[in-house]
């Protein structure tokens, strides 16, 4: 029989209901680590129009300080929780810097050229993560209090996820209500909607920019931040999360904030799923979903067509 | 311009040609073999990058998947060289047709979006690719990849299979150039500039895309195919997104908008890798910063620069 079929019909026999909600509870977790990086990207080209490759890399760079910051502070009490803090910060600022210097210069090019630029920041910053720490993988010890596991119907499960699975809603509530009752989300709205119109009414157009690079990179390097307690940081992190961010997006929508949550959401979900089917093609299934909503639905499912 | 002129230099250029040509062929009375198969990976990166630019620099499609192409090209070779006895040049020439067949699929798909869409959907269908070879043991090998693939005694030496990828390369650089100087290759820049109106005065841009994609994934396999043979070994990090980037850089480092960009692009950048290489491991941070400074000072690539350039100079010549 083929080998595909005979994984499914293993697995099959050992599926029960608690078996399926550990495995739905894994996917949103997985999912909602995803939506705080997915959501930057979908942020920063909303707004900026800027397809920004380097976001990966950024959230891997984010997993590198959250070691680092630990591994400095790691005589203090809670020392992740201090990096938890200082990590996507310093994400953000340097990102910040990134688009003062650099990306600045690129907005009128042709779309090809800012692919290579941020694809030529993914190698620069790739190598200099590789220079400061190193090839090794880094971990992180499961923060205090989350160590132990809960108990979902009798079946273990990690706290920590659970902290990640509440992550998630806590950005999205944030983020909305950053987008709907603030000044500045008002200004990002106006920007999203016709730049140069926000311009001549006299927003300051190049610093609500960098603003709002700045917070898809504090969200870059959050998500880098809580992965690492989960799944070491090591080289080459940044591409894999890049393709998946890329696949959220499409099926959320470009650019719109809701269709991120959903898109993670169903992530999570096709991949924990495709794992269980064929551990090995559970990047094909979510590829295919993500070819299926480009055909059908090219702006996504929550987002607007052009 | 007078037509004497015009005349004139296009005997000047014919004349640079053939001593460019010339000179390739004498290569191996030169260098080492070392240094041969340097030339020879240029070659094929530059057969590569040129079947690319026909879609990105002619047509204004960014794709960002063609080592998806490149990769089925050198699969389709090497599987029927390793599972069947059929000869080298049946399994030679399945490569680019395979590649152009999965073009047609794919592409059907792809024109149907433009831009981003048009980039992350090439994206997505190469990287399923990669998949796909990466994980079906059984008839690619998976992640093993495919090697000691047996070759005719008569390319195995390193200068035969130069002089045969010399062949095959400036054949099909000669009718990509045909392309793009018939009313075909006209027209695709006419849909580049403007899209619109090119539709509105009758011409079918879907069809013309679809068209574009599938010549450029042909090449593309011709590359696959000839690198095949080059390396003698397949792996499935040949369909990877890095590649496939690779592919892009090398594009841009010679201008996109000239046939021999991506020619020059391809050596300097395997130059660039092989002497940097030699003196650090850190060779992507130094293309990084070679892409940046390119797109912030070079705007038209190492080609563009040339010929803006030259056009300076004739123009002063004009003049004086």
């Amino acid at each position: 029989m083929d080998p595909f079929w005979e994984t499914l019909e293993r697995n099959s026999k050992h599926m029960n209901l608690q078996g399926i909600i550990i495995q739905i509870l894994s996917g949103i977790s997985t999912g909602m680590v995803i939506f705080l990086i997915a959501v930057g990207l979908s942020l920063v080209f909303g707004t900026l129009r800027i397809l920004n490759l380097a976001h990966g890399t950024l959230y891997m760079m984010g997993a590198y300080l959250c070691y680092w910051v630990s591994s400095v502070l790691t005589s203090f009490g809670g020392a992740f929780w201090w990096s938890l803090l200082l990590a996507p910060i310093g994400v953000a600022i340097f990102g910040g810097l990134i688009e003062v210097i650099l990306l600045r210069r690129i907005y009128d090019r042709e779309h090809l050229d800012q692919y290579l630029l941020t694809f030529a920041l993914v190698l620069v910053i790739g190598d200099l993560c590789k220079l400061a720490w190193g090839v090794e993988y880094h971990l992180v010890t499961t923060p205090w209090p989350f160590q132990g596991p809960v108990f979902v119907m009798g079946m273990p499960f990690p706290s920590y996820n659970v902290f990640l699975i509440a992550c998630g809603p806590v950005i999205f509530i944030g983020l909305w209500a950053l987008i709907h009752y603030t000044r500045l989300g008002k200004v990002i709205r106006a920007m999203t909607y016709n730049r140069e119109m926000a311009n001549a009414l006299g927003t300051n157009v190049p610093r609500a920019y960098t603003v709002v690079f700045m917070l898809g990179c504090w969200l870059a390097g959050l998500g880098g931040t809580l992965v690492v307690p989960t799944a070491s940081a090591m080289p080459g992190m940044d591409m894999i999360v890049l393709i998946e961010c890329f696949i959220i997006i499409v099926i959320g929508g470009l650019g719109s904030l809701s269709g991120a949550f959903l898109g993670s959401l169903i992530f999570g979900l096709v991949n924990a799923f495709g794992i269980l089917v064929a551990p090995r093609l559970a990047v094909a299934f979510a590829f295919i979903l993500m070819i299926v909503i480009l055909i059908i639905r090219p702006w996504g499912l929550m987002g607007e067509p052009e | 311009m007078k037509p004497s002129m015009g005349n004139r230099k296009k005997t000047k250029s014919m004349f640079g040609l053939i001593a460019v040509m010339v000179g390739f062929l004498i290569l191996p009375g030169f260098l080492s073999e070392g240094w041969i198969s340097l030339v020879n990976e240029m070659l094929i990166l530059a057969l590569a990058a040129c079947g690319l630019n026909l879609m990105l620099g002619y047509a204004g499609m960014v794709s960002f998947g063609p080592a998806g192409f490149y990769a089925v090209g050198a699969y389709a070779t090497a599987l029927i060289l390793i599972d069947t006895n059929l000869p080298f040049a049946l399994a030679f020439a399945a490569g680019p047709l395979v590649a152009a067949a999965s073009a047609v699929l794919i592409g059907w798909f792809c024109v149907r979006l433009t831009q981003v869409y048009f980039a992350l959907l090439t994206l997505a269908f190469a990287q399923i690719i990669h998949t796909i070879i990466f994980e079906w043991y059984a008839f690619t090998r998976g992640d093993n990849g495919i090697v000691d693939i047996p070759i005719p005694q008569m390319l195995k030496s390193i200068t035969h299979y130069y002089y045969f990828s010399f062949f095959i390369i400036i054949l099909c650089l000669a009718l990509l150039w045909l392309i793009i100087k018939s009313p075909f290759g006209k027209t695709l820049q006419a849909m580049r500039e403007n899209a619109q109106r090119a539709e509105s005065i009758g011409i079918n841009v879907r069809l013309y895309q679809l068209s574009t994609f599938v010549l450029s994934g042909f090449f593309l396999g011709v590359a696959g195919s000839l690198f095949c043979g080059f390396n003698k070994n397949v792996f499935p990090n040949y369909a990877h997104w890095i590649k496939s980037t690779e592919m892009l850089v090398v594009c841009l480092l010679g201008g996109i908008y000239n046939f021999f960009g991506p020619i020059v692009g391809s050596i300097v950048y395997l130059f660039l890798d092989k002497v940097i290489t030699g003196y650090t491991q850190f060779w992507p941070l130094v293309l990084g910063l070679i892409i940046i400074l390119l797109l912030l000072f070079l705007r038209g690539g190492i080609a563009g620069f040339i010929a803006e350039r030259m056009a300076l100079r004739r123009r002063r010549g004009e003049q004086a």
